[in-house]
């Protein structure tokens, strides 16, 4: 039921992509980032898949779609590589300054994705420290952000909901702790991870406990959504599409 | 300042958290919240008491006047006094038994005297059972395999006629149907090229009265066209007429479109609210239904019969499709207007019998959905993205009542909105 080409894209944009919101909320990832000597640009190119470039600095991470600007590049030669890298930390083939990638991809790269790992796939004794069960939730909204667009665009299922998707800006968020923005245009999903000016649906959870149920599959949409806990505006029928996608993001990232 | 004060729902809520307890997502399908419907949750009633005529009362005692009509089935007001007592009378006189009761026959010769394609009937118990006998039969009569629909489609519950984004739908479940935009006629033929012929049946509704977007009225001509494309192909054409079924023709909606379906199906004014629902169609499909393995427990039990004959006699000495034409454009009419009068475009859209609303000031569906629930917490129960339906008990006095709640709820949308500019 999972597609190898649509994981990449989870994987890329879902998981990897919250490297950069994981070095803007994280004490231990910013601590890391500190110690780093210089700027490194680290670009995963998976044949017949993603392409993007992870910029690290002392101050942070940022991604950008393509090669463009990378410092150090790592190939793939087909998506099921690539996902072995996340899945099994399984190296690429470094293409492009090989001693750099090795340097960075042993050092910060691994103290940060095995942070990031940490806060994703939490013991359960961790989430009893209030801040690391919020820290981890967020987190988790950022990776099921990026995933939903991910899928809408790859996979097989997915794409049958983002064709019945309207044009629009769909907002996602916990009350009083952040928003996302996902984008549809022309059946094409764009995860912006930041709230919008004007939101053409709204789905809110009431608060970041819920978050955490409802991703941890421990509690369902739909009667949360009766209790009034998850709070709905707008074009419903982007919400439901976005949710048929979610039960699809659980599949891939369960 | 309200002219008219929202209503509590503390004891409806109550009862709905009871609900909630026993029943995964308390009221689950399109009467409950799941669908999003009731947006903002606190604003419905959730839970009722009581109803009769156009009225249904929730457990806080609050009256609401009911254009939702139980998504459909109530077409002569809730507890029609002839309807029920023929319904009570054939309770007392037999149920469910075990030979089925004469009041089948007398029904399916009423049916087939009433709906213009209808040379024979088959009954069960809800939509989805008319529309899964009909793709069976079509596949039955023409030993084909796929089916034609057109999008936007909801043909009910079962996994044929889901889609493969669906929670629990396999896409094995789904892979014989072949989706063609509505009033695209070279879509169709296309569609019949590309999967070499092998299509036993095309399913639709009468017009597109789907969901979240303004409904859009088939023309003669178009329905003219389909048929003559499915005779030429040899497709069984099956008309969904659940939702639109004797509120446009009670002859059929396939009559009112100036056509005949091979099968039409209905279920929603069938017996103003009990529970049936049942297929008619062509004497060449006779011999592919009776060789279906098709039944169910209550099937065949004689009380709603009874009360489908007593219905069907009412509606056609009311003429209720003319009477609900009248009412609908009434009703709207007064509804756009009070809208305008406080600046508001309020788009109305499909047949007048079961009217869509939306208000077209904003894309996002969000004015509309604050008007809807000032309207409901009001005591005037409308829906927000699904069409609405008439029936026989609205008075002169109902249509006035609604249009007067429909205008205090567009003053209070206005007013709570200072930033938008309604200047009229």
């Amino acid at each position: 039921m999972k597609d190898a080409k649509a994981m990449a894209y989870v994987n890329m944009y879902g998981v990897l992509g919250t490297l950069e919101n994981l070095c803007a909320m994280d004490a231990d990832a910013q601590d890391v980032l500190e110690h780093l000597k210089k700027p490194v640009s680290l670009c995963f190119h998976v044949k017949d898949g993603p392409c993007c470039t992870f910029h690290f600095t002392k101050s942070g991470c940022r991604m950008t779609e393509g090669e463009q600007g990378c410092t150090c590049k790592m190939t793939f030669s087909s998506p099921e590589k690539f996902n072995a890298l996340i899945d099994n930390s399984k190296p690429g083939l470094p293409t492009k300054h090989p001693a750099q990638v090795l340097s960075f991809l042993l050092g910060p790269f691994t103290a940060l994705t095995n942070r990031l790992t940490e806060l994703l796939r939490p013991g359960e004794e961790q989430l009893r420290d209030p801040a690391f069960f919020e820290e981890s939730t967020l987190l988790t909204m950022y990776t099921i952000a990026g995933a939903i667009s991910a899928l809408a665009n790859h996979d097989p299922i997915s794409r049958i909901s983002a064709g019945n998707t309207v044009d629009g800006q769909v907002q996602l968020g916990i009350a009083g702790k952040l928003a996302v923005t996902i984008c549809v245009k022309d059946h094409r999903f764009t995860t912006v991870k930041a709230p919008c000016d004007s939101p053409r649906a709204i789905m809110e959870f009431a608060s970041v406990q819920l978050a955490h149920d409802l991703f941890a599959g421990q509690a369902s949409t739909i009667n949360e959504l009766c209790k009034g806990a998850i709070r709905l505006r707008g074009m419903i029928s982007m919400v439901d599409n976005i949710n048929r996608i979610l039960d699809r993001v659980a599949v891939y990232l369960g | 300042m309200s002219k008219y004060p929202e209503y509590d729902h503390s004891k409806s809520r109550a009862w709905f958290d009871r609900a909630l307890n026993v029943i995964p997502s308390g009221i689950y399908g399109h009467l409950g919240p799941s669908e999003g419907l009731f947006l903002p949750l606190e604003k419905w009633p959730l839970i009722s008491s009581k109803a009769k005529g156009t009225y249904f009362w929730d457990m806080d005692g609050n009256r609401y006047l009911d254009f939702m009509c139980a998504y459909g089935p109530n077409v002569l007001g809730y507890g029609d006094a002839d309807v029920d007592r023929a319904a009570m009378e054939q309770l007392m006189a037999g149920n469910c038994t075990t030979a089925p009761s004469y009041k089948m026959v007398e029904c399916a010769e009423l049916l087939t005297d009433t709906v213009a394609c209808a040379d024979w009937a088959f009954f069960m118990k809800n939509g989805t059972d008319a529309t899964t006998f009909g793709v069976l039969t079509a596949r039955a009569a023409t030993g084909k395999k796929k089916t034609i629909f057109l999008k936007g489609y909801y043909h009910g519950n079962q996994p044929w006629a889901m889609k493969a984004d669906y929670p629990g739908i396999l896409p094995e479940e789904v892979a014989n149907n072949i989706i063609v935009p509505w009033f695209d006629l070279d879509a169709l033929e296309q569609a019949y090229l590309e999967n070499g012929g092998d299509i036993a049946a095309l399913i639709a509704q009468p017009y597109d009265h789907g969901n979240f977007a303004d409904n859009r009225c088939a023309t003669k001509e178009y329905w003219a066209a389909v048929r003559k494309f499915c005779t030429k192909h040899g497709i069984v054409l099956i008309i969904d007429d659940v939702r639109a079924g004797f509120r446009l023709d009670l002859a059929g909606s396939d009559h009112y479109y100036g056509f005949e379906a091979d099968i039409i199906c209905f279920c929603k004014a069938l017996a103003n609210g009990y529970n049936m629902s049942a297929a008619c169609g062509k004497e060449f499909l006779r011999p592919a239904a009776s060789s279906l393995s098709y039944t169910g427990s209550y099937w065949m039990s004689a009380e709603p019969f009874a009360a489908c004959i007593a219905c069907l006699n009412k509606m056609k000495a009311l003429d209720t499709p003319a009477l609900f034409r009248r009412l609908g454009e009434q009703l709207t009419a007064g509804l756009r207007d009070a809208g305008k009068t406080h600046g508001f475009d309020l788009v109305v859209s499909g047949e007048p019998a079961l009217f869509y609303l939306r208000i077209a000031n904003d894309d996002s569906l969000m004015l509309h959905q604050e008007w809807v629930a000032a309207c409901v917490s009001r005591g005037l129960f409308l829906t927000s993205h699904h069409n609405h339906f008439l029936n026989a008990a609205v008075t002169q006095e109902d249509i006035a009542l609604a249009v007067d709640i429909a205008d205090d709820a567009f003053s209070v949308v206005a007013q709570a909105h200072p930033e938008l500019d309604f200047t009229v």
